[in-house]
């Protein structure tokens, strides 16, 4: 029986069922629709926005001029902006990836300061954050830079949701 | 009619039921039928840089509970989310929901919530901004504006904006964290602020051990608003920082239990310990 028959047959009784069908209810609908969905896509648009960077990049390291965030990184000092662009593109084609490249990957925190100066409408915080992802590994191949593993994240987070929470709260919103 | 929404809440300001509570509650007086949905089961995945397998499946599984919801729009709190859904989990998955972020509902709704703000709170704040996500939602032009309702807040004007888009990827540069620290303090005593007033829960969960170690008042703007309404939601998460290594005995053996002894003093513990860095030695 389908969780809304379910729920037609004995009505909206009472608050704590209503949460709990309603609840299991969207997860029964996702699962169907989720097989309806295949996986990868998000890979597939990585790999698409990689190539429309590598083909709009002019590499004049406008971007690199402009992050706030190069200070933070000795191999950067006194970096040519231009050959950083070159190396994060090299990153972004397969390559290796310059020591700059890889040092402005890893002080990345998305200010975004990079995107209007970028004359080419490259998306330069795009750029990096894909180049981070491929330094990381997270596309496949090696680490090229340090990934924070904190193990305890998510077990974190439900330990501070029962601390602030109410067990129905937990229940129906999580 | 009522708008049905859902409200997706994110996963690390699950620290702070008094946020979560006051937005759901302040999303009810302005007309809005929230749903609240948030936790690791709905985590966007913004943090999987390093395993974009698991990126994929969190937004293929996210994006998709949230179309089986069937809500007119969903409604963000956490900038991380938000931005994932528009620059990664909306391209790849098909979302059949609109998105906003909380920031500018309560804009659009703004006359209807400054009659909500009754009661005065005699208070001048700095608003700590970031340089990041301003180009997806003008939240640091909306928050002051928001804050300006308040009946005797007073909000100074400062231009400083820390790099990033909240202070959550800072803690991987500290030494940017820590200028941070150091910038928002001088800010604060230079502009003669009360307070110091976060948009993001990440920033205040930085920023509120400022009222411990360095005397310096510290909220989020849903606070404020919560309080000027008439909203009483205890900031649990403030007190357990203030108490420091005897957050413990604050929260009580029972709910510690709950979440494990061992659990509690590795995980929990050295986070509510934690002094805002570039504060100097105590």
């Amino acid at each position: 029986m389908r969780s809304k028959q379910v729920v037609a047959a004995i009505g909206w009784r009472t608050p704590s069922v209503r949460h709990w069908l309603q609840h299991n209810q969207d997860k029964m609908s996702a699962n169907m629709a989720r097989q309806a969905m295949p996986t990868g896509a998000m890979q597939a648009f990585v790999r698409k926005e990689t190539e429309r960077i590598l083909a709009a990049c002019t590499k004049c390291g406008k971007c690199f001029e402009a992050c706030p965030m190069t200070r933070y990184s000795p191999k950067l000092a006194g970096a040519d902006p231009k050959a950083v662009a070159t190396g994060v593109l090299g990153l972004l084609n397969g390559g290796e990836g310059s020591p700059e490249a890889l040092a402005w990957a890893s002080v990345c925190v998305r200010s975004g300061s990079c995107v209007p100066a970028c004359q080419d409408n490259v998306d330069p915080k795009m750029m990096v954050r894909i180049a981070r992802m491929i330094a990381s590994g997270g596309l496949g191949g090696t680490k090229k830079i340090p990934v924070r593993d904190d193990r305890d994240y998510y077990d974190r987070v439900r330990a501070f949701a029962k601390l602030q929470l109410t067990e129905d709260e937990i229940k129906n919103w999580m | 009619m009522t708008e049905k929404i859902i409200f997706w809440y994110g996963c690390n300001v699950l620290r702070h039921g008094d946020i979560i509570h006051g937005c759901l509650e302040i999303l009810r007086l302005l007309g809005l039928d929230a749903r609240p949905a948030g936790g690791p089961d709905y985590c966007c995945g913004n943090g999987k840089d390093g395993n974009q397998t698991a990126a994929d499946g969190m937004a293929r599984r996210t994006v998709t509970r949230f179309n089986s919801m069937e809500r007119d729009r969903l409604v963000a709190w956490c900038p991380s989310c938000h931005a994932h859904m528009i620059e990664f989990m909306g391209e790849a998955y098909t979302p059949q929901f609109d998105l906003t972020y909380l920031v500018d509902v309560l804009y659009e709704r703004r006359d209807r919530l400054a009659a909500l703000l009754k009661h005065p709170v005699p208070m001048r704040v700095l608003v700590h901004k970031h340089l990041g996500f301003n180009d997806k939602v003008a939240v640091n032009e909306r928050i002051p504006a928001l804050l300006r309702l308040i009946p005797g807040l007073e909000v100074v004007d400062d231009d400083y904006a820390a790099p990033g888009y909240m202070c959550a990827l800072l803690s991987a540069v500290p030494a940017a964290m820590e200028d941070m620290v150091r910038e928002t303090v001088r800010r604060i005593a230079a502009r003669r602020a009360d307070a110091v007033v976060t948009i993001y829960h990440q920033c205040y969960r930085e920023l509120v051990g400022l009222e411990p170690h360095a005397g310096i008042k510290a909220f989020n703007y849903i606070q404020l608003l919560a309080q000027s309404i008439g909203l009483q939601y205890e900031d649990e998460y403030k007190a357990w920082k203030k108490a420091g290594a005897s957050a413990g005995t604050l929260i009580g053996e029972k709910r510690v239990e709950q979440v494990g002894v061992q659990f509690f003093e590795r995980a929990l513990l050295p986070e509510l310990m934690k002094r805002p860095p570039g504060l100097g030695d105590e």
